[in-house]
């Protein structure tokens, strides 16, 4: 494989993606969205900035009667990038697909294809520079989105410190990870379908199936496969709670993916209730476990415990582990991203099977 | 220039090209022949380096395609049927996409193109390629095929969308290509086509090479149950006289007229045993058997 070759495909990939009327409407629709996402997430972010200021004030200037050693946390300016999150499940994911699902299928439709591979080009130069304009495309519509959040941050004299701003890359990157599990899709599908209208809808199926039921399939999987939920002691006394209730929800149009944790703490004294305790730990962990291997077959639940391992870490760490304490401070960028480890490596293993599924398929479609 | 031996392609079980032997001249305008699913195609797309043969091998320039496919797609090109460009482009900008797998700096594919466009009136064009009647994307295609001026250049139905001055003009322009001493193998069914501009042919058909050689010595070939025996038709002006040949299978006479069918074209002789005998010839030619005849009979094979 020659890099003048393959650039040379990539180059007139990305000009192609760049300059296509589907892609600039998408793409502005997107950026229009995110900003008024963003818009929306600052002016939250410096209402809890206010608050912020204020408890500091109050903490300053009277005497402050709440736990020992607690101090308010200052907002992190990442909340504000939820939002974005949010438009790219669905927004960002139709962009993907709307520049994969007829690279291939296109050219065999016009023709093309054969006289491409006229000339002096092997085939995996035309699907790898294929691959790589429309990574390029996606990158290019990533880093136009964070540089018109980074614009509004500043117009709003927001400055984001170091480990901030490395958190906005890093939610780009895991962003961009996303994008090209649906591209990798789309391409795939338009390299094995005659006709692009098949190729669209192969991927829209495949889309529906990963980001909704597979999920949700995942969730009755857990209730099949973790067993009979433990119940409560019949006769003992109720335990007064003094646990927490986590939820979180990612959505994205169509699309909300809820995850809610009970956690119920209950009074150490009475041996049945603790082994309903232990019982019903194993069972939550079970089940948790079940879900969160099928969910790492959804590109959709993997982005969205990524980024928020990223924009809201302490959310992230809760989910991750609900009968783990509370964090007293918010975890930082390293270990929250070690925490979901797996759903950013499923990022990459993903759109790299499709990717490697496309390349062996284009590497044996007959020309005629 | 172009050699194949015992070139095979099977697709799904069924055999489209078996055991094709080819040769074709450094410098000849070739024409393969055949009807449609006769194996033309597959064969071109063979020798092209677009697929790979199942048996056999071919070889362009000395060079085995399946083997080298890159240093082969680099002195031929390659027309093929119903070519197809990019439609968010112009002609010129197709030609200089193609042009950069040559390695041919800014300036040659500028200069190259400028020629090209020129030389297939596509000069002055600057709609987007999309919206090429089928004519135009024709005469690109052809523009296209000589981008990197080839040795060698396979033209697959050439004429199929093209008006009669279309027609012309490319029969002029393999001419003045077949002039330069390029190596021309045209693929097509139609017979008037390839008779127009080639001066050997190959048939094909079921996969199979039927014959090879000139027009006339193909049809000559496939037309008697002889095989290579010569029809001469002789006319005289007086009643034709008894005439004795070793190489003479029968005549057929009629009045003044006769078909001589020998094993050799014996005209001189003829001529000369006909002057012995007093006889004043009026008209001696071979007599070609019917093209268009014979190709129909071994198309409806």
């Amino acid at each position: 494989m020659a890099l003048d070759r393959l650039f040379n495909v990539a180059k007139k990939e990305f000009s192609d993606h760049i300059t296509s009327r589907r892609f600039v409407i998408i793409l502005g629709l997107l950026l229009v969205i995110s900003a008024i996402g963003m818009h929306s997430g600052i002016e939250s972010y410096n209402t809890m900035l206010e608050s912020y200021n204020q408890q500091l004030q109050y903490m300053q200037g009277a005497e402050f009667d709440g736990p020992a050693g607690w101090m308010p946390e200052k907002p992190s300016i990442m909340l504000i990038f939820s939002a974005m999150m949010t438009y790219m499940t669905t927004l960002g994911a139709v962009l993907a697909l709307a520049i994969g699902f007829d690279l291939v299928s296109k050219e065999k439709e016009t023709r093309s294809l054969k006289s491409l591979l006229s000339h002096p080009v092997y085939r995996d130069e035309i699907i790898n520079g294929k691959a790589l304009g429309g990574i390029a495309a996606l990158g290019f519509a990533m880093v136009l989105a964070l540089a018109i959040s980074l614009a509004m941050l500043l117009v709003f004299s927001i400055i984001p410190t170091l480990e901030e701003f490395a958190a906005i890359l890093i939610f780009g990157a895991v962003t961009l990870g996303f994008l090209l599990a649906y591209f990798a899709i789309a391409l795939t599908m338009s390299t094995v379908s005659k006709e692009s209208g098949n190729a669209l809808i192969y991927t829209l199926v495949i889309f529906f199936a990963v980001s909704t039921i597979l999920p949700t399939l995942g969730v009755m999987a857990g209730d099949v496969f973790a067993g009979d939920r433990p119940e409560p002691p019949q006769m003992a006394p109720m335990p007064t709670p003094s646990g927490r209730t986590v939820t979180a929800t990612a959505s994205g149009g169509y699309f909300t993916s809820s995850s809610s944790q009970t956690v119920v703490r209950v009074g150490m004294e009475d041996p049945e209730w603790q082994q309903y305790e232990e019982d019903m730990k194993a069972y939550t962990e079970r089940r948790m476990l079940i879900n969160d291997v099928s969910n790492l077959l959804s590109p959709q639940m993997n982005y969205v415990r990524a980024s928020m391992a990223v924009t809201n870490p302490r959310i992230a760490t809760m989910l991750s582990s609900p009968y783990s304490s509370i964090p007293e401070e918010t975890p930082g960028l390293a270990e929250a991203l070690s925490q979901v480890w797996m759903n950013i490596a499923a990022l990459i293993v993903f759109p790299s099977a499709f990717f490697a599924a496309a390349y062996v398929k284009f590497m044996r479609m007959d020309i005629r | 220039m172009i050699r194949t031996e015992k070139l095979t392609k099977v697709y799904n079980g069924k055999t489209a090209v078996d055991g094709l032997d080819l040769t074709v001249g450094e410098g000849e305008v070739f024409g393969f022949l055949g009807p449609n699913g006769a194996g033309k195609s597959t064969t071109i797309l063979m020798l092209t380096g677009m697929i790979e043969p199942t048996g056999g091998r071919c070889l362009v320039d000395g060079i085995e395609v399946a083997k080298d496919p890159l240093a082969v797609k680099k002195i031929i090109g390659y027309l093929p049927e119903d070519v197809g460009f990019y439609g968010n482009m112009t002609g010129e900008q197709n030609l200089d996409y193609f042009a950069r797998f040559y390695g041919m700096n800014a300036r040659e594919r500028k200069e190259r193109i400028t020629t090209l466009l020129e030389l297939v009136h596509l000069d002055g064009v600057t709609q987007k390629a999309g919206e090429y009647s089928r004519g135009m994307k024709q005469r690109l295609g052809l523009a296209q095929a000589l981008i990197n001026d080839p040795k060698v250049l396979f033209l697959d139905e050439p004429t199929a969308n093209l008006d009669p001055e279309g027609v012309r003009e490319y029969r002029e322009l393999v001419e003045r290509l077949a002039g330069e001493g390029k190596t021309v193998f045209v693929s097509s069914h139609i017979l008037s086509e390839v008779r127009a501009v080639c001066r050997t042919v190959g048939l094909l058909a079921k996969g199979r090479l039927v014959a090879q050689g000139t027009l006339g010595e193909v049809a000559r070939a496939l037309a008697s149950p002889d095989g290579d025996a010569v029809r001469i038709v002789v006319e005289t002006r007086e009643h034709l006289p008894d005439i004795e040949d070793p190489d003479i299978i029968d005549i057929e006479r009629n009045g003044n007229r006769a078909i001589v069918r020998a094993k050799a074209d014996i005209r001189d002789r003829l001529a000369a045993a006909l002057f012995t005998e007093g006889a004043h010839v009026r008209e001696m030619r071979v007599e070609e058997p019917d093209i268009e005849d014979v190709f129909m009979a071994v198309y409806r094979r």
